[in-house]
């Protein structure tokens, strides 16, 4: 069984470089010379991936990209299939719009990732973003379906909008988590403040958090603790300015 | 051929194909599971008056299960593809979705042939219900008194093997039923297979249709009966004075067989005379388990 394609960054970004049209789509059958060839637009212009990136290995699903990539955005935007694992830190808009898959960023991911794009009114529309790290303010906003889960903390306004789907944050959610949401889970396991538009339901086991944890704990070896899974939640319904079908669920510890 | 002395008679069990979905159920606590999962698998034993037959397949760690807490895996199990979601319907919705802190997953992710169960029992949500899609599965979160009740929308349905079984043919009740708990005890666990009646154990096998009503399906297997040893064609040698069965079903023939194999060799034991085993002459199922074949260790041959 292959280990899938590798990709290195040849030398360190001096520049901004937006990745978003690097692995969008369909890219699993793609070998190293095919996928070099797709663009990654910097200030001057675009500039074939593998100008920046020594590719190597052989096509079967998965990509893991090394290097410094802080510099690097909308790595993973548009994503529809496979996994691609960032081996450190990413810049904005990681997993932008993504639509399914698996984006593993083992480091800290910048503003608005798997947020919508410019001009769009959805973010992501499935797959899995797994952020080990924290990230930055806005994440996950105008998701419309599946999960983002962020390891560390979110910044402000994490699931901002959000239509549907789950954010689990694993530290501290800063303010304005979940405004404006319409539907979906802001499942909390550390520290959050629900805004003043969301009203306090009851405290309770959800199953589907515990169907939730289980799955980032088996598959991405996230660091679910057994009384996340059985332990119980207050429920806040929201946002009541929106919808209000929307929830943040915060973990008690007790 | 012989076992520890019992005679295993130069004959076979005759199945049916089935249709087969594997129910995983969990709650908050191993009580709940086995309330649930005994309720959901009562009047189950034959397709004959239950309409559907189902037993537990075997108890998960918390490990094995999709949410991280205790469960079981059922069988659950008909005669046509289009009774299986609505048994499955009614059964998940009156005995599951009703005991607390349960949820309910399907247990046969890769089977090509989905039915709809919570895709159905959703409606009880009444608007209120909400859906999540977890690692490509969509599952219904439905809003309870107690809290929420958790149902896949889809279960996998497969082509699986109903009617396994053998004859326990003793010297006394005693011996046929000590004989028939330690089969029942070797199979317990056995993957991919259930012993749908009470115990695991039937006394009363049945024979296709009836001497006297037309419109009877099964009847008393008189053959069979000690009782009537001296009024009817019986099938027991002289000191046979009790009779018992084991039906299994599974999810393929090789599990079947396999299960056939561990508990005939279990009942094979002091005061059993013999080991034999129920069919219809082999014109009506397709899966004939022929029993000296199975003991011998060849548990692929079963085909009529």
């Amino acid at each position: 069984m292959s280990d899938g394609l590798v990709a290195r960054l040849k030398r360190p970004l001096d520049t901004r470089a937006d990745f978003g049209e690097a692995f969008a789509g369909e890219w699993r059958g793609l070998g190293a010379a095919e996928l070099a060839t797709r663009s990654v637009r910097l200030a001057g212009g675009p500039v074939p991936l593998g100008d920046l990136l020594h590719i190597s290995g052989s096509a079967n699903g998965a990509l893991r990209l090394e290097g410094d990539f802080s510099r690097a955005d909308r790595v993973g935007a548009g994503l529809a299939s496979g996994t691609i694992t960032v081996v450190g830190q990413v810049g904005d808009e990681a997993g932008l719009g993504m639509s399914g898959g698996a984006l593993i960023i083992e480091g800290d991911a910048g503003r608005r990732a798997g947020a919508a794009s410019s001009g769009y009114r959805r973010g992501m529309t499935g797959g899995e973003l797994i952020v080990r790290g924290s990230a930055g303010p806005e994440a996950g906003a105008s998701m419309r379906r599946g999960l983002i889960a962020i390891g560390g903390d979110a910044a402000e306004y994490a699931g901002l909008g959000l239509i549907a789907g789950t954010i689990v944050v694993f530290g501290a959610s800063a303010a304005g988590a979940g405004q404006w949401s319409k539907r979906g889970s802001l499942v909390a396991l550390g520290s959050v403040t629900p805004p003043a538009t969301y009203t306090y339901a009851c405290t309770y086991w959800p199953p589907h958090v515990g169907l939730i944890l289980t799955r980032l704990r088996d598959v991405y070896r996230l660091p679910v603790r057994d009384i996340h899974i059985t332990g119980r939640y207050r429920r806040y319904s929201g946002d009541l300015a929106e919808l209000g079908k929307g929830e943040i669920l915060a973990w008690q510890a007790e | 051929m012989k076992i520890r002395g019992v005679l295993i008679e130069e004959t076979f069990a005759e199945a049916f194909t089935m249709r087969v979905a594997r129910l995983v159920i969990t709650a908050r606590s191993s009580r709940w599971v086995r309330e649930a999962s005994l309720k959901l698998t009562g009047f189950a034993t034959s397709v004959i008056g239950c309409k559907v037959e189902a037993a537990i397949e075997r108890e998960l760690t918390p490990a094995e299960t999709p949410d991280g807490r205790p469960g079981v895996s059922i069988l659950v199990m008909t005669m046509g593809k289009d009774d299986l979601p609505k048994r499955l319907i009614e059964r998940v919705g009156q005995t599951v979705l009703t005991c607390p802190t349960t949820a309910c997953y399907d247990g046969l992710p890769d089977a090509p042939d989905r039915v709809g169960v919570g895709s159905a029992l959703r409606f009880f949500g009444d608007g209120f219900q909400a859906s999540k899609v977890v690692g490509g599965e969509r599952f219904w979160r439905i809003p309870v008194m107690e809290g929420e009740f958790l149902v896949q929308e889809k279960f996998g349905m497969i082509k699986g093997v109903g009617g396994g079984n053998f004859l326990i043919l003793a010297r006394s009740a005693d011996a046929a039923l000590e004989a028939a708990e330690a089969a029942v005890d070797a199979i317990a666990g056995h993957p991919g297979v259930i012993l749908p009646f009470p115990g695991g154990v039937v006394r009363s096998g049945s024979k296709v249709g009836s001497r006297r009503i037309k419109s009877m399906i099964a009847s008393t297997n008189d053959a069979f009966c000690p009782t009537l040893r001296a009024i009817t064609r019986t099938a027991l040698p002289a000191d046979v004075n009790s009779v018992l069965e084991l039906v299994i079903n599974g999810v393929d023939v090789p599990a079947v067989a396999s299960a056939m194999k561990v508990g005939i060799d279990a009942a094979c034991r002091d005061g059993i005379v013999a080991i034999s085993a129920g069919n219809y002459g082999g014109k009506l199922g397709p899966h004939h388990f022929h029993l000296r074949k199975i003991m011998a260790g060849d548990t692929s041959a079963a085909t009529g």
